[in-house]
């Protein structure tokens, strides 16, 4: 476009400019304040639940919502917070997209709303955007699921350096680590109360943050435990995966007596009938820990292929009666999902900072994260190792898997003893 | 120590690798990467007809096919039909609304500048993933169809019946294609409109048919291919981004507008990936289609069937 | 007059002493990805080059700074420069493969996405660099660790950075530099022709474009902390990057940041209003269906669209 712009065309261009990025400026402020200001003055204490609600991970993070909110209710029918007078707890909800920039605006954006604390965001990836944010602006953050390490560690570490006053950040959720220590150990009593001694288990995984942490604490846990059995071929696939042959071709040719898969729903769809049609001669099918091998649609789609496979997870303890109910509760307002590790995790979490506010008996972000160091709960729906505990580096020590069987169709736990609901089936029958 | 980290030091056991003489493992993947060929074929025919007549780049492909798969899926579990029979229904459904897409939208982008093309097909790629999304919701999703299971052994290789199928059907979809653009007037149009768009104006053919025509072709070929996968892939709303990315890498491996380059680079493409499951980590198998991707892109752009000509 | 672009630059300086931290960091992405885009801009709009590849010089720009910073301790202030040449150096190969090997168009598209990809992939598998578990930054709010306390800091920076990409912008508009690339973008068999070395030319346009993204990358890091390779090498983001000088209008100076202006704060909304009654998605469908009427109504892009606009009333 050739224009000679005089003199008066560039003001007028210019004012055009100027007034488009002013009144852009403009309209976002006024849009982005304005709900804050609709919001009304009840007293109620705020929690912020950010998971992702769209996006790859849509359908755990709809679990947990849900378990959050279902928690949220119960707390409030049972009459709020008595330290607070009955405060009740609101949730402000918020969708991650599965991505670390809209989480992080998430979390801004429902701190701006009026949220005392933060829960989320089940990918260790965006729970990792959303840490400056509640080291920034000092809201206690609870992390409900996500595996990653560093999450907590790293704050630790800026504390303990001085480089931060305080730690925000705290997770009950087992780490990455700890899934790999259970899931060797658990391993190793299984087979040896099934009096068989495998020697060649065969990991494959699916190549995502999840599968590639969880497979990596599992080779470290293997190389420090240094147990009866080995770990002879390792394969991972790039996720989601179009098509599983070769992989599993590749595994059966390193002659497995284990094939020990850590999944997501999709693959695990593609991994399990590979299995069987490749007439893979193994005594079972145990995972180190991961989703696709228990949830509703997946028994649904795979059902006899799924028969017998075990999964190291974190479980909810069923032997505990409120979890039968708040199972069925969840399976009628989830239309027919199972109260499983995602849902299972924010309903506890929701749990757990109320008797923090309880302890707390203050919504100071301060004297909350002096009740988190001092919380010893028993509370919770989901199994385990002890109460509910916080360790110098913020995570919870006590939250570990349950080894898990798909037995009748329906997942159950086995081991450990206290936790097992049925006994295991192990080896698993020949076809 | 500065700040930063990856958590704990991990020392990760190398793999043992896989003996290379093992004969029976290469002959397997060389197979199964053979078959499954026949599914990247059938994905990649619909996009390259599209290209090839319009020289229009279908980034919602990958998006219509996972309608495709979710109206097998509808056909499966509410009618009771079969896909390698329901797989006509979602063709016609696709190819409504491939004729609606290009009569409504490309047709007025057709002269823009490339990026408004891109942009447009971006939009609707959006609304289609997200519009399963609300209808669907996000699990994952397969079909199951009797041939599922079934498998056939020749000594100490398999081959997977349901793949076979594809593989067949594949062929005979994409040379019912082909006998379509060179047996019938309306196919000959077609490539005229392609070859020389100006002088099949002065011809006086209907190039806005012809174009809403050839998408809805297209776009039925990706519905068809979506039905016949939908047993053997699972599929969700957040997988059409994955299955347009396989698919562009086909096409442009096998030929931008080529018929029999779509089907061949579809079984070249599947065949690399899976000797790369072999030889290299299977995390690392698309690093060979795209490492492929390059060498045809900086070497032979119009691909290895495709004409000299862009 | 200058003076009224300035008023506004006042407005957006003055800004954040009314905001809340909410609105500043939505202000900080639109500032962020504007400047992305600016830096695509150079490329992508004036020398007509679609790149839809610019998330790797972002990834590898933010990968760098931050193993950088914390194996070496080298303050990302430098870090960021370090990222920018290694970001160029990528950008020099992906430039010179396809500008050597005459690929136009759609075929440069792919290689820039084919690039991409084969980056992310790399870094899913690295673990030098974490994998798939990515890489996370330790938050201590240290400025000479490029990490500040207060958001507000942050909101000046990105600012900064979107004034700096459009001065450069602006400069290579006025220049015989932006002539050359313009008329590239519009005929290159004419320019060749003409004797051009339109290969120079074009090399350049992707050294600076690649450059100023990969420093944007270490901004990307040290502050959102959180590096996976399928979200700072992914094609989503790319197209993020694209889509803002698009809609705004490509090869203008003020194309970017409108475009950045109108889609960041739609996005927010459609996300905020439409996201909350369990429509999970309705958002992004309402999204795309924005970008179908921005393609169909706008084509040449906002900027161009409203200022035919404005000089036909101004006309009158």
């Amino acid at each position: 476009m050739s224009d000679r712009p005089g003199p008066s065309r560039m003001h007028r261009r210019t004012f055009l400019q100027a007034s488009a990025k002013a009144a852009g400026a403009a309209a976002g402020a006024a849009a982005l304040g304005f709900p804050a200001v609709l919001r009304a003055q009840v007293p109620t204490f705020k929690v912020g639940a950010v998971h992702p609600i769209t996006g790859p991970l849509a359908e755990p993070g709809q679990a947990c919502r849900l378990g959050a909110q279902m928690a949220a209710d119960a707390i409030n029918s049972a009459g709020g917070i008595k330290s607070l007078n009955g405060m009740k707890i609101d949730l402000i909800l918020g969708d991650t997209q599965t991505k670390p920039d809209v989480g992080r605006t998430e979390a801004e954006r429902v701190i701006n709303q009026g949220a005392q604390m933060l829960m989320g965001s089940f990918d260790s990836g965006t729970t990792q955007a959303m840490v400056p944010v509640a080291q920034q602006r000092r809201v206690p953050f609870l992390v409900d699921i996500a595996a990653a390490d560093p999450i907590t560690a790293n704050v630790a570490k800026a504390v303990k350096e001085g480089q931060q006053k305080t730690q925000y950040v705290y997770r009950n959720f087992p780490t990455g680590s700890s899934f790999g220590k259970k899931a060797v150990q658990y391993f190793t009593e299984v087979f040896q109360e099934a009096k068989v001694s495998p020697k060649r288990v065969v990991l494959m995984y699916c190549n995502d943050l999840f599968g590639q942490n969880n497979a990596k604490g599992f080779q470290a846990a293997h190389a420090a435990a240094k147990p009866s059995w080995d770990i002879v071929e390792v394969i991972p696939w790039p996720e989601p995966p179009q098509d599983l042959s070769t992989e599993v071709s590749r595994a059966k040719a390193a002659r497995p007596d284990i094939i020990a898969p850590i999944t997501r729903p999709a693959s695990a769809q593609l991994l399990l009938p590979e299995i069987r049609k490749q007439r893979l001669d193994i005594m079972g099918i145990v995972g180190p820990g991961s989703p696709g091998l228990y949830e509703a649609g997946q028994l649904a789609t795979l059902k006899e292929d799924l028969e017998y496979v075990m999964s190291s997870l974190p479980w909810a303890n069923f032997k505990n009666p409120r979890t039968q109910k708040v199972a069925e509760d969840y399976q009628k307002r989830s239309g027919g999902k199972t109260f499983d590790t995602n849902s299972g995790y924010s309903y506890d979490g929701i749990l757990l900072i109320a008797d923090i506010l309880e302890r707390a008996k203050s919504t100071d972000p301060d004297a909350i994260v002096e009740a988190i160091h001092k919380t010893n709960w028993s509370g919770g729906l989901m199994q385990y190792a002890g109460p509910v505990t916080f360790n110098e580096l913020g995570d919870n020590p006590n939250a570990v898997t349950t080894m898990i069987q798909i037995l009748g169709g329906k997942p159950v736990a086995v081991w450990p003893r206290e936790a097992a609901v049925q006994k295991f089936v192990f080896p698993r029958p020949k076809a | 120590m500065a700040p930063g980290g990856r958590g704990p030091e991990v020392r990760v056991p190398a793999s043992q690798g896989v003996s290379r003489l093992d004969a029976a493992l290469i002959a397997q993947s060389l197979l199964s990467g053979l078959l499954f060929g026949g599914v990247y074929s059938l994905m990649a025919v619909g996009l390259t007809l599209i290209f090839g007549v319009m020289r229009v780049v279908n980034f919602a492909h990958g998006d219509m096919m996972v309608w495709g798969m979710y109206l097998a899926w509808l056909l499966a579990t509410r009618a009771g039909i079969d896909p390698y029979v329901g797989f006509v229904g979602c063709a016609a459904a696709l190819f409504g609304l491939g004729y609606l897409i290009q009569r409504a939208l490309v047709d007025r982008v057709v002269e823009a500048p490339h990026e408004m093309q891109i942009l447009l097909m971006l939009g609707v790629a959006l609304v289609l993933e997200n519009s399963a999304l609300v209808a669907f919701g996000p699990d994952p999703q397969r079909v199951r169809s009797p041939l599922r299971a079934a498998t056939v052994w020749l000594g100490p290789v398999f081959v997977d019946v349901a793949r076979l199928v594809t593989f067949v059907l594949a062929m005979l979809l994409t040379l019912a294609l082909y006998l379509f653009l060179t047996r019938t007037d309306l196919g000959r149009t077609m490539r005229a409109a392609a070859d020389n768009l100006y002088g099949a104006r002065v011809i006086g053919a209907d190039v806005g048919r012809v174009y809403a025509v050839a998408f809805g072709i297209g776009a039925a070929c990706v519905g068809a291919a979506g039905a016949l996968v939908s047993p053997i892939l699972p599929f969700q709303p957040a997988g059409g981004l994955g299955l347009s990315v396989a698919s562009f890498n086909i096409v442009i491996i096998g030929g931008m507008g080529s018929l029999p380059g779509a089907f061949l680079g579809g079984l070249l493409v599947s065949v690399a990936e899976s000797l790369g499951a072999v030889f290299l980590s299977p995390s690392m198998k698309e690093l060979v289609s795209f490492s492929l991707l390059i060498v045809i892109l900086l070497f032979r752009p119009a691909g290895l069937f495709g004409r000299a000509a862009t | 007059m200058r003076w009224l672009a300035l008023v506004a630059l006042v407005v957006l300086l003055a800004l954040p002493a009314w905001l809340n931290s909410y609105a500043i960091t939505v202000f900080i992405f639109i500032f962020f990805y504007a400047f992305l885009g600016q830096a695509w801009n150079i490329v992508g709009g004036y020398a007509g080059q679609l790149s839809a590849g610019h998330a790797a010089f972002v990834g590898i720009g933010a990968y760098a700074s931050a193993v950088l910073s914390a194996q070496a301790g080298l303050t990302p202030w430098l870090g960021m420069l370090v990222g920018g040449v290694l970001s160029a150096g990528l950008g020099t190969l992906v430039g010179y493969l396809g500008f050597r090997f005459g690929l136009r168009g759609f075929y440069f598209v792919l290689l820039t996405v084919a690039f991409a990809e084969v980056c992310r992939i790399v870094a899913l598998n690295t673990d030098a660099v974490g994998g798939a578990l990515g890489y996370y930054i330790t938050f201590t709010g240290n400025p000479r660790q490029f990490q500040f306390q207060d958001n507000r800091a942050y909101y000046y920076i990105a600012l900064g950075l979107m004034l700096v990409a459009t001065a450069v912008v602006a400069a290579i508009e006025r220049r015989r530099f932006g002539a050359y690339l313009i008329a590239i973008r519009e005929d290159e068999q004419a320019c060749e022709a003409l004797g051009v070395n339109t290969f120079r030319y074009k090399m350049l346009a992707m050294v600076v474009s690649s450059f100023l993204t990969g420093v944007g990358g270490t901004f990307y890091a040290f502050y959102l902390f959180s590096l996976q390779p399928n979200s700072v090498f992914g094609i989503p983001l790319s197209v993020e990057i694209v889509i803002r000088p698009i809609v705004g209008g490509a090869g203008t100076v003020l194309g970017p940041i409108l475009g950045s202006f109108i889609l960041s704060p739609l996005a927010e909304a459609s996300r905020v209003y439409f996201g909350q009654g369990g429509w999970a998605g309705a958002h992004l469908v309402a999204y795309g269906l924005l970008l179908i009427a921005v393609v169909l109504f706008l084509p040449q892009g906002a900027y161009p669209a409203l200022r035919r606009l404005w000089l036909r009333t101004a006309a009158r």
